[in-house]
């Protein structure tokens, strides 16, 4: 009998575990859906994703600036013109809530310089300065002046004097020296 | 060798008298007013006993002789006479002639390329400035 009694509050013993284990399965079940809906709601990487674009975007600086998120992490990524913007977009996104921390990756691509206001200069003064050799001729780009033609030995450097003097970024001569 | 080892005599001038001096690795740039125009030709003589015709393509030589409003120039054609003219411009009509040699009175730079002057005969134009230089 004991052994018989004794086998049954073994299982009365396990039935009662089984009910709590239950319970405190179905407890766990509710606070892991209850916490689940709340962090869906409120800190999905996609969202973190889309706001940190969003405050991105707000500035034109930034338009070259993408960002994704993945654990609270923000990744940028794209091109901006100085370093300064650079870390302009990192203070936005480190600003948005629930990033944790930023991983900076844009590169810094100044913008090529212009010389269109040079260039407009120098081709203002190019005319006077090859009135006298009227066998040369000229082009200018990104304030470069190219020479092409031919020119008297004796007067090279007169024509070098007058080029160097309209300040060009370089001059290729490409003229025939007779 | 850099462009500044290459050139350094015109590096070491340049240097002594103040002028700015760029070498970025493509084109050496030298830019700036000297005291005479001595200074400034001879700047051009050793630019030419290193680059006979010119054809390195990696120097930018702007060198311009301290002149002002009042001071004799002159006349430094290589053979003819200098045009003088109504206005600044190869496009303006010619008003008078200067000799080579000439030395005539600058009233005023009008830009880089044009000097207001006026001609031992009293008769004011202008002139291309790189006909001209300072007597000092």
């Amino acid at each position: 009998m004991y052994r018989i009694n004794n086998y049954n509050d073994t299982i009365n013993l396990k039935l009662e575990n089984m009910k709590l284990l239950r319970s405190l399965s179905i407890l766990i079940m509710i606070l892991t859906i209850g916490l689940g809906a709340v962090s869906c709601k409120n800190v999905s990487d996609a969202d973190i994703q889309n706001e940190a674009q969003v405050a991105l975007n707000a500035n034109p600086d930034l338009s070259g600036v993408m960002v994704t998120v993945l654990n609270k992490v923000a990744t940028i990524t794209g091109t901006v013109e100085d370093e300064a913007t650079k870390s302009y977009a990192e203070s936005t996104v480190a600003g948005v809530e629930n990033v944790v921390s930023v991983v900076n990756e844009i590169v810094v691509v100044p913008p090529p310089p212009d010389y269109s206001a040079l260039d407009n200069a120098i081709n203002a003064g190019l005319a006077d300065a090859l009135k006298d050799h009227p066998k040369v001729t000229a082009t200018v780009q990104d304030g470069v002046i190219t020479i092409n033609g031919e020119i008297r030995e004796r007067d090279l450097q007169t024509l070098m004097e007058k080029l160097n003097a309209l300040n060009p970024v370089q001059i290729v001569n490409n003229a025939t020296v007779k | 060798m850099t462009l500044s080892e290459k050139y350094k005599e015109l590096v070491d001038i340049a240097i002594n008298n103040k002028l700015s001096v760029n070498d970025t690795g493509k084109v050496l740039r030298i830019e700036g007013e000297v005291d005479t125009a001595d200074i400034k030709d001879k700047m051009w003589e050793i630019y030419k006993n290193l680059d006979p015709h010119f054809k390195s393509n990696d120097v930018v030589l702007n060198v311009k002789s301290k002149v002002s409003a009042g001071d004799k120039v002159k006349v430094v054609t290589r053979e003819s006479r200098l045009n003088i003219r109504q206005g600044p411009g190869t496009d303006q009509p010619i008003v008078g002639k200067a000799e080579k040699g000439d030395i005539i009175t600058l009233i005023n730079k009008t830009n880089d390329q044009w000097w207001l002057v006026r001609d031992n005969d009293g008769e004011e134009g202008y002139c291309y400035s790189q006909y001209l230089e300072p007597v000092n």
